[in-house]
């Protein structure tokens, strides 16, 4: 496996409590497999992967159980200065917002040569040169000429394709992508997206994709995992989550998305409002917003229960969720 | 047929571009909105979609009278409010209120929900008596499902979906019969934007209002609007009811654009006919002659860059009776299912 995550928590130390931001993530991610976790703001997707990084901001951030096996290795037992060779060479992350992760003062090719300087020791002119490469490699035009321009230079879906050509430039095994295309246009969002799929493929790369949109899950991802105050409370097949969602929470999400084939009547919604992370609900941490919760949903915290079909939930009554 | 309650004809913002300090020239104008044309019927709500950079939420601006337009008339109830002022602007935007995208900037941090919800009153006092002011306050937030009781809280002490329903709140206390709401759901998480938007259809009927509905999310469009229009690059170029737009379009761009929307069903993967455009949308400063999506448009020939195409039915369709003959701004308009029928009874 390339990556396995164990039983990770992570708390943040704040001044009105201590926030339980990732409760006991399990998830693991094959060579060439994507993985897509899914989640609202807060369920913990974001931390798990900083986690995973190692750019968690420590403090406030504190991890305070768990492993991340990367090829084996539990990577929270390095130290500091091995964890930054693995980062960029054997594991990249792409972020949101490109305008902000990049450097607005450092021309692009810089910073994309910069990648091969640090880690690789190249020379400069080298450096430039495997730049111009990368720049060709995710379809920007000019890139001879374009080397030389400042990230505010170019449009939202270019500097999002620099990001992941600096992703790319070691040619690591595994890619963390944070809502990579959430901030772009529908027909942008397309073309990276397609891009994105089509450079895993032919390195072989493992995906965590982050996200909160069901429909790039859809199109993209081989598994999925649905995140929910920093639990996973549901992994399964792309396919058979969609088809028969084996989580409340999974089956509530997927119905109150509005659909572009369908005009439909009321959306369905999903009552409430996501807990806050100071003050987890005791049991099942969906409890008060779910429709079929019963006693044992407020007393007892759910395990994730094997499902038939290489899937789990984190329902007491997932047989009755299944079956609709 | 429904009365129309707002005409707009001819539309333009343009924003002007200068340069020199001690003689300014203006050398160009970024052409926000140029040139758009509709009709809003009483009780219907019409979906604006496009993409950042469109002009739409300039559009929105200039419907609730925040801008005034370059050139075009905005028509409401049969009267043209644009060249308004003073006494006869103040009576008219009363009738027309505004909900915002960003419910965090959107809301004065030092105002309590109370004051910010009843500040419409102090704008408009004959609209309810002082003495009046804190009951219907507290039914208006009664009305789009807060607590009356948190009426002196402020606003970070809510969550954005909350937030967003002291927005409409406000937005409904001068009981207006228009409603422009610009990206009213696109900050809010999948659970709580189903919520609004339920809301938002729930108040429409009770209340008998009109909605201009602006977002990016053709989904979110499509559920809520009547008819629908798709912007580029600051014109209407496809508009119709929701069936005619989605399922028989006949714009190149609203096929590209409805195209590129991922569906949420694995199911849908293999078999969607995916048009994927090259290129970045032209700057509003520059934009191209004739048609202004021939850069980008596979289907574009000579004809394309000498004439603008009219937003009218196209000649091909004018004798049809079915539902691909509607306005579309195309030399060339085919139709061209895209969105895959729905598959699963989900």
């Amino acid at each position: 496996m390339l990556l396995e995550v164990r039983d990770l928590h992570v708390e943040f130390r704040t001044r009105d409590g201590v926030a339980h931001a990732v409760n006991g993530v399990d998830y693991s991610v094959a060579a060439g497999q994507t993985l897509a976790v899914l989640g609202e703001s807060g369920s913990g997707k974001s931390v798990t992967a900083q986690a995973i990084m190692g750019i968690l901001d420590m403090p406030p951030g504190r991890i305070t159980g768990g492993e991340v096996l990367f090829h084996g290795r539990d990577l929270l037992k390095l130290k500091e200065e091995e964890r930054r060779k693995i980062r960029g060479a054997g594991m990249a992350m792409i972020f949101q917002d490109a305008l902000s992760a990049l450097n607005p003062v450092l021309t692009v090719g810089d910073q994309l040569g910069e990648m091969f300087t640090v880690h690789r020791g190249t020379s400069r002119k080298e450096a430039r040169a495997r730049a111009i490469e990368l720049m060709d490699r995710v379809r920007i035009p000019a890139a001879a000429q374009r080397v030389r321009d400042y990230p505010h230079q170019f449009s939202g879906g270019m500097r999002q394709r620099i990001m992941i050509a600096m992703a790319l430039a070691l040619e690591p095994s595994l890619i963390i992508a944070d809502e990579p295309t959430t901030a772009l246009d529908v027909t942008v969002q397309a073309q990276v997206m397609d891009l994105l799929a089509e450079l895993q493929r032919e390195y072989d790369m493992g995906l965590v994709l982050i996200t909160h949109d069901l429909g790039v899950v859809a199109d993209v991802a081989d598994r999925i995992a649905v995140m929910y105050a920093g639990r996973i409370i549901e992994t399964a097949p792309v396919h058979d989550i969609y088809k028969a969602p084996a989580h409340p929470y999974t089956r509530g999400l997927l119905e109150s998305v509005p659909r572009l084939d369908q005009k439909g009547q009321e959306l369905y919604a999903i009552k409430g409002l996501p807990p806050s992370l100071l003050d987890i609900p005791s049991g099942c941490a969906f409890h008060p917003r779910c429709p079929m919760a019963r006693d044992v949903c407020r007393t007892d915290v759910p395990p994730l229960y094997e499902v038939p079909g290489d899937r789990r939930s984190a329902c007491h009554f997932w047989r009755e969720c299944l079956d609709g | 047929m429904a009365e129309p309650v707002l005409e707009v004809g001819g539309l333009v913002k343009h924003y002007p571009l200068t340069q020199g300090v001690l003689f300014r020239k203006q050398v160009g104008a970024v052409r926000a909105v140029d040139g758009v044309d509709f009709t809003l019927l009483k009780g219907e709500t019409l979906g604006i979609v496009g993409e950042s950079g469109c002009g739409k939420s300039t559009l929105a601006r200039l419907l609730v009278q925040l801008e005034r337009p370059t050139q075009g008339t905005i028509r409401y109830r049969g009267e043209d409010i644009t060249g308004l002022s003073g006494r006869a602007l103040k009576a008219v935007r009363r009738d027309i209120q505004m909900v915002f995208q960003d419910p965090y900037t959107s809301l004065n941090p030092r105002m309590t929900v109370g004051d910010i919800v009843g500040e419409p009153y102090e704008i408009h006092p004959e609209a309810a008596p002082k003495g009046d002011r804190r009951r219907r306050v507290r039914e208006l937030l009664e009305v789009v499902g807060l607590n009356p009781e948190h009426v002196n809280r402020y606003p970070h002490q809510f969550s954005g979906g909350q937030r967003q329903r002291i927005g409409i709140a406000r937005g409904l206390a001068l009981r207006p019969g228009i409603i422009v709401a610009d990206e009213p759901v696109s900050a809010l998480d999948v659970s709580v934007q189903a919520q609004v938007i339920n809301l938002m259809e729930r108040l429409q009927d009770e209340f008998d209002l009109s909605y201009v509905f602006i977002a990016h999310d053709l989904s979110v469009v499509r559920h809520i609007s009547d008819r629908v229009g798709v912007m580029y690059l600051g014109k209407i170029v496809e508009i119709g009811t929701e069936t005619e737009i989605y399922d028989h379009p006949t714009h190149p761009y609203t096929q590209a654009l409805l195209s590129a929307v991922p569906v949420p069903d694995p199911e849908a993967r293999e078999h969607r006919d995916r048009i994927i455009l090259s290129g970045d949308v032209p700057s509003p400063t520059d934009i191209p002659s004739g048609c202004r999506f021939r850069t980008r448009c596979w289907k574009a020939r000579e004809r394309c860059a000498l004439e603008v195409p009219p937003l009218a039915v196209p000649e091909e369709f004018r004798t049809a009776t079915g539902p691909a003959a509607h306005d579309s701004a195309c030399h060339f308009a085919e139709e061209r299912r895209v969105v895959p029928p729905e598959q699963s009874a989900g």
